[in-house]
């Protein structure tokens, strides 16, 4: 009844492995989905992505180098390609024979590697979804990163509703959340994604984001807020500040949380932050520890749920209207993970 | 004090960019956004309403490819029906015409599996398309029984040729019914069993697959399963999250009484078929009459159709 989150998540989604800087042609090893993965990037720049693991022994290629378009163990000296085949060993001329490593779909675009640790043939049948304000010039974004010691349905739910955010951290929320009462929200359904808007009343704008742009912190603008879960590794919000266009126009925020699980109680979290306003390296400066203070907050909370989880189990929960958006993203995780057999 | 909150599908005027005849009475659509952005992902067995007008919409099967964010194809078979659905989208849906469609949705979707065996019937193939692309790009074994009244009234037969003998194209009036017997009589450990087709065909199949292990078929119907008729009794209605308790009478379904409330429930086909308003059930004796949910679903009473589904205790709780 109401039963919170079970452990387990849909391995055939797309997942953000990787920030682009961190792939190079130095072999990067990460973890995601219970699974050893190596990224690096061959001649013509592409990344790829393979078992971290050499087929002779138990030791990881993200500690061999990277030769050309091939990886090369730092023990064995077994060499693959970017398909995982193994294609020169020391010792023989003969490449033993069903050598091979798997390799992954990875797909690179705006600033993130995403991998299809998943069924293979449905990588290309489930194209990712498109970020490009991240490489957009007219954005600027910023971020950070991080693992949060909690499940990977603990992140969605929080990115569900916002409503908590006046509650966990003053200084960031916006005075709108403080309303007595949320406005209506509008919530759209589509078989795989949420989204989610409300109309908030006129309010001021934070004051560090008033500060930024020189706005006066007491004038009051209607907001709109947004949020979209567009599959299992990712959420994009925003938040639109309407100033009227005779005071320098809209003021938003795009919010993107790219989520990957890389067990079931650790959750890698790739947050971007960006703007259609200020764009400045020192307004950046200003706000970038606000936004880090807020998330590190919300990493320290999940992470308590996990270990409260952890200790007494998922209990039965109330929910509330707020939480029509977090309960239909449950529906569909628990959908997309069922689809994956047993 | 309760915040109003309205829940919605995904709805958009779509523009149709192909309509070719693909059988007799059957023409194939192809949708796409006007401006040629993205349209919302799905996965196979996927379907989406038509929006012909302010209460006649049709449900059809998404049967393109999930790869392709750009388009949508749907079969739309033009059938007798009292309304005319099928007949005015025949009649008025030409390229560069504008459609109001809905969803997408899955009550159907393909559950990963080393074995499938597909059943379809008339229209009905059109959610097997895009299932079996899937089954075969995965090395999946698969088999298709596709049965038709005639050859010619049998669409996409030039796709399905492609896949060989693992297709069995069954003309009526060339060599009568498919023979469920022979392909369902025993019931095989690790085989799903998907049909879609006309009503008689999935009674049929749903009667064979009883001794099948649990969770084996997956059926989906046009229409809703004929029943004998029952007698409605009012119970109380409990929204949990909404802190309401309503009456439900005799002569009003649950979906009727939260809207009259003002609590927004998304509902479609209001007949027990599509699957819209399926809701999560707290507390009380479901009395199921839909034609979504199987026997095990029903069973675990953790969801429920409300637009045709009832109660028989005097309480129902439930997540709204």
């Amino acid at each position: 009844m109401n039963a919170a989150t079970k452990p387990g998540y849909p391995r055939n989604a797309w997942y953000a492995l990787a920030a682009s800087e961190e792939v190079t042609d130095a072999p990067f090893g990460t973890r995601a989905l219970e699974t050893p993965v190596v990224l690096f990037r061959i001649d013509d720049g592409s990344p790829v992505a393979l078992a971290d693991r050499d087929a002779h022994r138990p030791y990881p290629l993200s500690l061999g180098r990277v030769e050309g378009d091939t990886i090369v163990s730092g023990y064995s000296g077994f060499t693959y390609d970017r398909d995982g085949t193994c294609i020169r060993v020391p010792t023989q001329t003969q490449v033993p024979y069903g050598a091979q490593i798997r390799s992954y779909p990875v797909r690179e675009h705006d600033g993130l590697v995403w991998c299809w640790l998943g069924e293979p043939s449905l990588a290309d049948r489930r194209p990712p979804e498109e970020t490009p304000w991240l490489s957009d010039p007219a954005w600027t974004t910023f971020g950070g990163q991080w693992e949060t010691t909690a499940h990977i349905q603990l992140l969605h739910e929080n990115f569900a509703d916002i409503t908590h955010v006046a509650v966990v951290d003053p200084v960031i929320s916006p005075p709108a959340l403080s309303a007595p009462v949320a406005p209506p929200l509008e919530v759209r359904l589509t078989e795989t994604t949420v989204s989610f808007h409300r109309d908030w009343p006129p309010a001021p704008m934070p004051a560090w984001q008033a500060a930024m742009t020189g706005t006066s912190p007491e004038q009051s603008y209607p907001q709109r807020e947004q949020g979209a879960f567009l599959s299992p590794g990712l959420w994009t919000d925003r938040w639109d500040v309407r100033v009227p266009e005779s005071a320098g126009g809209t003021q938003t925020f795009r919010f993107t949380h790219a989520v990957t699980p890389v067990n079931s109680h650790t959750t890698r979290h790739i947050w971007r932050v960006s703007r259609n306003f200020s764009p400045g390296a020192e307004a950046t400066a200003a706000i970038r520890p606000i936004f880090e203070n807020y998330y590190r907050r919300v990493q320290e909370i999940l992470q308590t749920m996990q270990r409260v989880i952890d200790a007494d189990g998922y209990g039965d929960e109330v929910s509330v209207a707020a939480d029509v958006a977090a309960l239909q993203v449950r529906k569909i995780m628990r959908r997309l993970l069922a689809d994956e057999g047993p | 004090m309760t915040t109003p909150t309205m829940v919605r599908e995904f709805e958009a005027d779509l523009v149709v960019t192909d309509a070719i005849v693909v059988a007799d009475d059957v023409v194939g659509l192809t949708l796409a956004a006007g401006d040629g952005s993205p349209l919302p992902p799905w996965t196979p067995g996927a379907h989406v309403d038509l929006v012909l007008d302010d209460d006649l919409v049709r449900q059809y099967s998404l049967c393109g490819s999930p790869g392709d964010r750009r388009t949508w194809r749907l079969g739309v078979l033009r059938t007798p029906d009292s309304r005319g659905g099928s007949k005015a989208i025949h009649a008025n849906l030409h390229a560069g015409v504008a459609v109001r469609v809905r969803g997408p949705r899955n009550h159907f979707p393909l559950v990963a599996s080393p074995r499938y065996l597909f059943i379809a019937g008339g229209i009905g193939i059109t959610p097997m398309l895009p299932m079996i692309a899937e089954a075969e790009a995965a090395g999946a074994d698969w088999r298709l029984l596709y049965g038709g009244r005639k050859r010619a009234s049998m669409a996409f037969l030039d796709e399905l040729a492609t896949y060989g003998e693992k297709v069995t194209l069954v003309a009526e009036d060339e060599s009568g019914m498919l023979d469920l017997d022979a392909n369902l009589g025993v019931p095989q450990e690790g085989t799903l069993v998907y049909a879609c087709g006309p009503t008689g065909l999935l009674d049929a199949v749903e009667k064979l697959c009883v001794t099948w292990p649990p969770g084996s078929l997956h059926l989906e119907r046009f229409s809703a399963k004929a029943s004998a008729p029952v007698h409605n009794t009012e119970f109380e209605l409990v929204l949990q999250r909404s802190g309401l308790t309503l009456a439900v009478p005799a002569d009003k379904s649950v979906f009727e009484v939260c809207n009259e409330a003002g609590v927004s429930v998304v509902g479609s086909c209001l007949e027990g078929v599509c699957g819209t308003c399926e809701t999560d059930v707290v507390d009380g004796d479901v009395d199921h009459r839909d034609s979504v949910l199987n026997e095990d679903e029903r069973e675990a009473n953790e969801y429920m159709m409300i637009c045709v589904s009832r109660c028989r205790s005097a309480r129902l709780t439930l997540d709204l």
